[in-house]
């Protein structure tokens, strides 16, 4: 997909919190004050446009923390030029989500 | 919150996120339904872990659950988008091709499968050997009629011929048979064509014999009979093993030889069994016909598909012969031959059943790129190629499918049919080619009347149709005038595209990308 491509807000945020090390559909919820009903539809899209890619955690480390295993999502080379371009259009984009915030999670 | 009220929440949770997995594909609902469990246990751990008592945490993991709803929805309709093709696959250009190459496939594969199409004989040139005459009398005007005599047979025979080196007899008649099938018992019939010839009959045609015994061959007790494939297959019930069985023709028993391929050999008569005789036995009787092989004098002075023949009676009291010599190849056009006729026929006729112009006109001087030009022509090459070999397949199945018919109904049925089917299909193809967007090839659809009849002279009236691309406008007019006599092409710029995203073409990703706001 060509990074100029015009994302709408909502998709931009994901991808920001995604580049914000916001790796997992709860976490962008929680970052971005979106309901699951718009996070999780809105990464299929992005999934399905190859901005992100996801993976499954490894079992064995769920195991080890007794708890089921995640699905992880991360940005594809063309989702980090979509964001690029997006920022540009959202200048407020890093303010709501600098990339720090991950760090604490 | 009790253990008990705590455990039926979470019973609840898991039932709506299980409701909400029936609404995702069952390819992906497995893994849905694994990423929302595991959310979910982050998500209750998070907002409402086990002994809390806050409400508001467990209302937001029951908006959680309900936001699997929403998901599972977007999946499913992902799954329609991406089998959105299969919808574009209708009309286009693609579509076209595969449903020509189906309809070949199958012409095709019935002339190989129906019996009597001998798909591989008639495909073959040398069906009829070539040097071949059927000699007649000039005083018949139909050709099928036999019209000589045994003794003029026998006397050309004995004589020798600069122009022929070898004669062969045959007549037909209509006799009862009888004979054992391997299935049934003994079978009889009350009229068989049988054809009653001259031993040397198939070597001087050069004709091959199926299932020949060499035993057979050589015990000279009872006369030979060469069953024709259609007989065997019908009443012998194709068996290989049928040389050396004896049938009853009449009063007389014969021994089954072989068996004859069906082909168009340019004999007349319909025969079911050739019974070989030695030259004395058809010494006299009825007419029959009489094939003479060429020498080659005799080829280089009868190239021509029928030659007078005058025969010199060695009685000088009595008068010359006046005979025809018919051309066996003449005598039967091979297949082929009708398809070309026929092809050459209806691109004649073409002009006077539709308007042969491909409608390229554009509302204004818009002319498509080179590229999109050679596209459209090579779609309409590809067509017409193979239209052709699906005429030339269907009107052989349709006229050697039934082994009843003879050779001449089969050749007219070919001529008919062959030239039917091809006018019909380059008609089609023409036709076809002006309803194509020549942008993207694809059928133009959804046609809406525009204007009114009876403003025919004081505004434009007629149909338009849409390209489903986005690409073009087919402008047809209801009533061609002067000013508007042909149907015209707008093509349609991009600020168009809005309209037909998702339809395959420009926009979609715009429209896959935009997302609502929430």
């Amino acid at each position: 997909m060509a990074s100029e491509t015009k994302l709408s807000h909502t998709a931009a945020m994901i991808l920001q919190a995604l580049d914000a090390g916001f790796v997992y559909g709860f976490s962008i919820m929680e970052m971005t004050g979106l309901p699951s009903g718009t996070v999780y539809p809105a990464m299929r899209r992005l999934e399905r446009d190859e901005l992100i890619r996801s993976h499954w955690e490894r079992q064995s480390i769920a195991d080890a923390e007794q708890r089921p295993a995640r699905k992880y999502y991360e940005l594809t080379k063309a989702g980090k030029a979509t964001l690029q371009a997006s920022r540009k259009r959202y200048p407020l984009l890093e303010r709501l989500i600098p990339s720090e915030e991950a760090k604490s999670v | 919150m009790t253990p008990s009220r705590e455990s039926s929440l979470h019973l609840f949770h898991l039932g709506l996120l299980r409701s909400a997995s029936f609404l995702v594909p069952g390819k992906q609902r497995a893994e849905w339904w694994r990423e929302w469990y595991a959310e979910l246990w982050h998500v209750r751990h998070a907002c409402a872990p086990p002994g809390s008592v806050s409400r508001e945490g467990k209302r937001q993991v029951t908006a959680f659950c309900l936001g699997a709803f929403q998901d599972a929805v977007c999946i499913r309709r992902q799954c329609r988008q991406i089998r959105m093709p299969h919808a574009l696959w209708q009309g286009s250009a693609a579509q076209c091709i595969f449903s020509l190459g189906a309809a070949l496939t199958a012409s095709y594969v019935v002339a190989l499968l129906l019996p009597g199409v001998r798909a591989g004989q008639i495909l073959s040139p040398h069906q009829v050997n070539p040097g071949f005459v059927r000699i007649q009398n000039t005083g018949y005007s139909d050709d099928s009629s036999p019209t000589i005599l045994p003794r003029q047979y026998r006397a050309w025979k004995e004589r020798k011929q600069p122009y022929f080196d070898g004669f062969a007899f045959y007549r037909v008649t209509q006799e009862p048979v009888q004979w054992e099938s391997a299935s049934a018992g003994p079978q009889a019939s009350t009229g068989w064509g049988v054809a009653r010839a001259s031993s040397n009959f198939f070597l001087l045609l050069r004709l091959p014999i199926q299932f020949a015994d060499p035993d057979i061959e050589a015990a000279g007790n009872m006369p030979k009979v060469i069953l024709s494939e259609g007989i065997w297959k019908r009443e012998f019930g194709a068996n290989p093993h049928v040389a050396g069985s004896v049938v009853r023709l009449g009063l007389q028993n014969a021994r089954i030889a072989g068996v004859a391929p069906d082909g168009s050999w340019g004999l007349p008569g319909k025969v079911d069994l050739w019974l070989l005789e030695p030259d004395s036995a058809i010494s006299s009787g009825a007419a029959g016909y009489v094939i003479a092989h060429l020498t080659a004098l005799g080829e280089s002075e009868m190239w021509r598909p029928r030659v007078p023949i005058t025969v010199n009676n060695s009685n000088s009291d009595q008068p010359e012969d006046d005979l025809l010599g018919v051309s066996l190849e003449a005598g039967t056009p091979d297949p082929w031959s009708i398809f070309l006729f026929t092809v050459f026929l209806a691109l004649l006729a073409l002009p006077a059943t539709t308007s042969v112009s491909l409608g390229e006109y554009a509302v204004y001087s818009h002319k498509p790129s080179w590229s999109k030009r050679l596209y459209r022509w090579g779609f309409l090459s590809a067509k017409v190629a193979l239209i052709l070999p699906i005429v030339y397949f269907s009107s052989l199945d349709l006229a050697y499918g039934r082994t009843t018919f003879d050779t001449t109904t089969a050749v007219y049925i070919q001529l008919v049919s062959s030239f039917s089917i091809c006018l019909f299909g380059l008609n089609w193809a023409l036709r076809d080619q002006r309803q194509r967007c020549p942008v993207c090839l694809r059928v133009v659809a959804h046609p809406a009347q525009v204007g009114q009849a009876s403003r025919t002279f004081l505004a434009w009236n007629g149909t338009e149709l849409m390209c489903l691309g986005g690409h073009t406008l087919l402008h047809v007019p209801g009533l061609p005038t002067s000013w508007f006599s042909t149907q015209r092409w707008l093509y349609l710029d991009a600020s168009w595209a809005f309209l037909f995203a998702g339809s395959g073409t420009g926009m979609e990703h715009k429209a896959i990308t935009g997302f609502s706001s929430p």
